[in-house]
């Protein structure tokens, strides 16, 4: 079933809350869209998917304490290109937007892509919470100003993804925040080190699969693909963002920080790979080999990154493919021990945990490659 | 605040969910300047908040903040770090074969 607009509707009345003008339309339109909604959930007994962000505290003083003076040029053009909004009005289905035949989708393929939308659309909420909660933390102008702009794009990503998810039929459920929940602490350079690299690292995953589906169009089995370009340059910005606000001290990216560095790094594309692995039916419908397709991002991100972090992975390295593999095996086996459950599930869950922290280490000791860091920061988005 | 001992406050909150196309987001606000720190808990009283689709609900709600220890905020502060691969959007799932 296809509810993708609201064309169902009859009459000239405006149909998506983004045309509307006047508080009338907007009111009589989510009466209509509510009961529509509500229909639809009965009908369909649409699932529901309580979205678990985690929340998060950090040392707002810290945060208040940076000073962008000696990057100011950069920050004030990229803040100028964010304020300007150049992809407000883009994340709106048009008729680029196929219909979906969600019922013939060989199940194990929704499945997976199911769990990559709401996956993708916790990551996107749970960035916003992240940004919002800094952003009204936060005393420092320009530091608030950053956050508040990155909100509105995490925000706008999954409302976007929800509504791809509404078509599947699920409906996300934002009930969590009536339930207890419980603040953890990051320090401020972690969250630099690690929204930085996730950011620059989901650029590079969108637009490698966009630039692939561009030249294996029959691969591209939802609409939702057709948006990643514009999309993964919100995440461009974002990342720009945090290497300038990583340049304003440069202790952050030298010494003792850089085995930080290198923490992250190899953390980073080691989850990636391991998940990646986890979906074998949506990387084989997308038409994409997920070990060509790790080690293609792998570059980008790595030659990005290049921009603020004095080293890289080796990932050309003898070590480094056959731990991961190894790493993704042990992976695999800590989940099946917990499920067999017993003395012997537990077992081997434990023996598995230890291979994988062992694999990690391996990874982690790969020597990396150092280089110079270019004394200008900013970078345009060229893949 | 005690070493091992917790606090519970209250809080007067405004809770907003947005779920519109334009926007997905939900947030609390405490009207009367409560700081959270790490491992403090919270949970806003009432009801479950449902937003129908095209819709922002607002609501003024009570929330209950369990302080942690001090002892907690520690380990919090110290271990917290560990979590932090959470915010890499390829993290999420749980499941490791689907």
């Amino acid at each position: 079933m296809n509810v993708q607009n609201t064309s169902d509707m009859k009459g000239a009345k405006p149909t998506h809350t983004a045309d509307i003008t006047n508080v009338e339309d907007s009111l009589a339109l989510q009466q209509e869209q509510a009961k529509y909604d509500d229909d639809f959930a009965t009908n369909t007994a649409m699932s529901n998917t309580l979205l678990t962000p985690r929340f998060y505290t950090t040392d707002f003083d810290e945060l208040d304490a940076i000073d962008v003076s000696p990057v100011r040029e950069d920050w004030d053009k990229l803040i100028a290109q964010m304020v300007s909004d150049p992809n407000k009005g883009h994340f709106k289905k048009n008729e680029d937007w196929d219909h979906v035949d969600w019922e013939n989708m060989e199940p194990q393929l929704k499945k997976e892509f199911i769990d990559f939308l709401i996956s993708s659309c916790t990551a996107e909420f749970s960035g916003c919470v992240l940004y919002k909660e800094m952003k009204r933390r936060g005393n420092n102008d320009d530091i608030v100003q950053l956050f508040q702009l990155m909100a509105r794009d995490e925000a706008r990503h999954a409302g976007f993804i929800n509504d791809a998810l509404r078509e599947a039929g699920l409906r996300v459920n934002l009930g969590f925040l009536t339930q207890s929940k419980k603040y953890t602490y990051f320090r401020p350079k972690f969250i630099y080190y690690a929204t930085y690299l996730s950011e620059k690292i989901g650029y590079a995953r969108y637009i490698t699969i966009f630039r692939h589906l561009e030249a294996h169009p029959e691969h591209r089995f939802h609409p939702i693909f057709k948006w990643f370009q514009e999309w993964c340059n919100d995440e461009f910005s974002h990342g720009e963002a945090f290497a300038l606000l990583m340049k304003t001290d440069p202790k952050l990216t030298s010494g003792r920080n850089v085995l930080w560095i290198k923490f992250f790094l190899t953390a980073v594309y080691a989850t990636m790979y391991v998940r990646d692995h986890q979906r074998p039916a949506f990387h084989e419908a997308l038409g994409v080999d997920p070990d060509w397709y790790a080690h293609e991002v792998f570059t980008k991100t790595s030659k990005l990154s290049e921009q603020i972090f004095p080293i890289t992975l080796d990932i050309e390295h003898p070590r480094w493919q056959p731990t991961l593999e190894r790493l993704q095996r042990a992976n695999v086996a800590i989940a099946e021990g917990k499920e067999a459950g017993g003395l012997g599930g537990k077992l081997k869950a434990w023996a598995n945990s230890a291979k994988a922290a062992l694999c990690f280490a391996q990874l982690y000791t790969i020597p990396a490659h150092k280089h110079r860091v270019p004394e200008s920061t900013r970078l345009e988005p060229v893949y | 605040m005690g070493i091992l001992t917790r606090e519970i406050e209250r809080a007067p909150c405004t809770v907003e969910i947005s779920h519109k196309f334009e926007s997905l987001h939900a947030h609390v606000r405490f009207n009367n300047g409560a700081v959270i720190y790490p491992g403090d808990e919270v949970t806003v009283q009432g009801p479950e908040i449902m937003a129908p689709f095209g819709e922002i609900v607002s609501e003024d709600r009570e929330a209950i903040i369990v302080r942690a220890s001090k002892l907690e905020q520690l380990w919090t502060r110290m271990t917290g770090d560990l979590e932090v691969m959470e915010l890499c959007e390829f993290s999420f799932s749980e499941e490791v074969r689907l």
